[in-house]
């Protein structure tokens, strides 16, 4: 199945539960947003300094419009950050911004770095704020809580983005090792290398049957020379294709069967009915083009 | 299966018994994860005396067979197939032995000679 995804998204509750943020976290955070206002300007140039440091600076940030367009960003983000209020929207744009990540391909690595960064920056900010010292490892924790649920939020879609990807990638590939052919009007051909299990047969199935009533064809020669075996579960799929194109009205041919395969499928006790089969792919050829009418010959000059 | 292909070529039979022997081990390697899920296949090496064959062992911790006598007749299928995977391995084999307790597994054990 394409498109699979394991991830499913939490609630607000249940993401604050699962991190056990209470209000009074909430609350303690909600605080800091006045002192990270006056400072955030400041925060942000240092996070900056600190960041050309990395290689990543060179690769991400060298257009001047992009860097300013993010350090924009962050500002913003961070003062709703401080709001502390976690909610459907809150979710959606930090799922956004881990999109985001994934599309520029930016390493996760570079990513925790960048966040631990910021952490140790708020930590010198709380330092500076002469708090009760029950009142700083409240705050303290409920930072690092809060911080840990967003890295989740967007660490899963980074994630989810690119496992879509790997998905749409193999249904391309999957596109491209069943290339059905129309190598003569009404004429399909699909030579199969490798394994046939279900799924590929499935594939085989959908793509010989659009090409079908795509091109109107009446002969489908399959070539199996290339598939690693043929047992009952490949024979029954094959039956099943030859089923389904001929209620298209298109014939099918199984074509390289090998008089060793012939004696196993004979030995497995297959009935292999009323499907047409060659050992080569010339003669299956030959006779797709007498139905149709014309004749290969060679041209004596 | 291509681990069976190398050691039946090793062995040195013909392309036609190579085949069944590939495909043997492809139906029962099949049944197990239709039926099993989990198990495995081991293949030995066979002399005896001047004769020389394959010794493929198929063991799963499976569900097992109920009735090993409807199992290996042909068309006889749970899982609406063909229902030729057993009896056809038992015609391409020449020897074939299957036990299986229902409830905990199943062991199917064959043998081709050259
Ligand atoms: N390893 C196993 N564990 C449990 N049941 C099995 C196992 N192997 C076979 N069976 C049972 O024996 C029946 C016959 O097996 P067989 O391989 O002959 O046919 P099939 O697998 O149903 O279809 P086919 O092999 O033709 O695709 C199966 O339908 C299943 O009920
Ligand atoms: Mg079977």
């Amino acid at each position: 199945m394409y498109g699979h995804s394991h991830y499913n998204q939490r609630s607000p509750e249940e993401l604050l539960k699962l991190f056990s943020l209470d209000e009074t976290d909430l609350e303690s955070i909600r605080k800091l947003q006045a002192p990270l206002e006056e400072r955030l300007d400041e925060l942000v140039d240092n996070w900056y300094q600190w960041l050309k440091n990395l290689p990543e600076h060179e690769e991400f940030f060298t257009d001047p419009k992009l860097l300013e367009h993010v350090q924009k960003m962050q500002i913003k983000f961070w003062k709703i950050f401080f709001k502390a209020e976690v909610n459907d929207d809150f979710i959606n744009m930090r799922k956004r911004m881990g999109e985001t990540h994934a599309r520029i391909g930016l390493p996760m690595d570079s990513f925790f770095a960048g966040v631990d960064h910021w952490l140790s920056l708020f930590i010198d900010m709380m330092g500076e704020l002469k708090l009760k010292p029950e009142e700083y490892s409240q705050t303290r924790r409920a930072i690092n809580k809060f911080l840990h649920m967003d890295m989740t939020i967007i660490v899963l879609s980074y994630e989810q983005l690119i496992n879509e990807t790997i998905a749409a990638q193999s249904k391309s590939l999957m596109e491209m090792s069943t290339p059905v052919t129309q190598i003569w009007n009404g004429i399909l051909l699909l030579p199969v290398v490798g394994i046939i299990d279900s799924k590929r047969a499935q594939d085989i199935m959908n793509a010989t049957l659009a090409k079908i009533s795509e091109t109107q064809a009446r002969s489908f020669i399959l070539d199996i020379s290339g598939v690693a075996v043929v047992d009952t579960a490949v024979a029954n799929h094959l039956i099943k294709i030859t089923k389904a194109t001929r209620l298209m009205g298109c014939e099918s041919t199984i074509s390289g069967v090998s008089p060793a395969i012939a004696q196993t499928i004979v030995e497995l006790g297959i009935d292999v009915g009323t499907i047409k089969t060659t050992s080569n792919m010339k003669d299956a050829l030959a006779s797709a083009f007498n139905k149709m009418g014309l004749e290969i010959n060679e041209i004596h000059e | 299966m291509l681990e069976a292909e190398k050691m039946a070529r090793n062995i040195g039979f013909d392309p036609a018994n190579t085949i069944r022997i590939k495909t043997t081990v492809s139906e029962l390697g099949r049944n197990i994860l239709k039926y099993a899920e989990k198990g495995f296949v081991s293949l030995s090496h066979l002399v005896d005396g001047k004769k020389e064959g394959i010794g493929i062992e198929v063991i799963d911790k499976g569900p097992g067979i109920e009735n090993i006598e409807l199992a290996i007749s042909d068309s006889y299928s749970t899982g609406g197939t063909l229902g030729l995977g057993l009896p056809g391995v038992k015609r391409m084999m020449d020897k074939f032995e299957i036990e299986s307790i229902p409830g905990s597994g199943t062991r199917v054990y064959v043998v081709k000679w050259k």
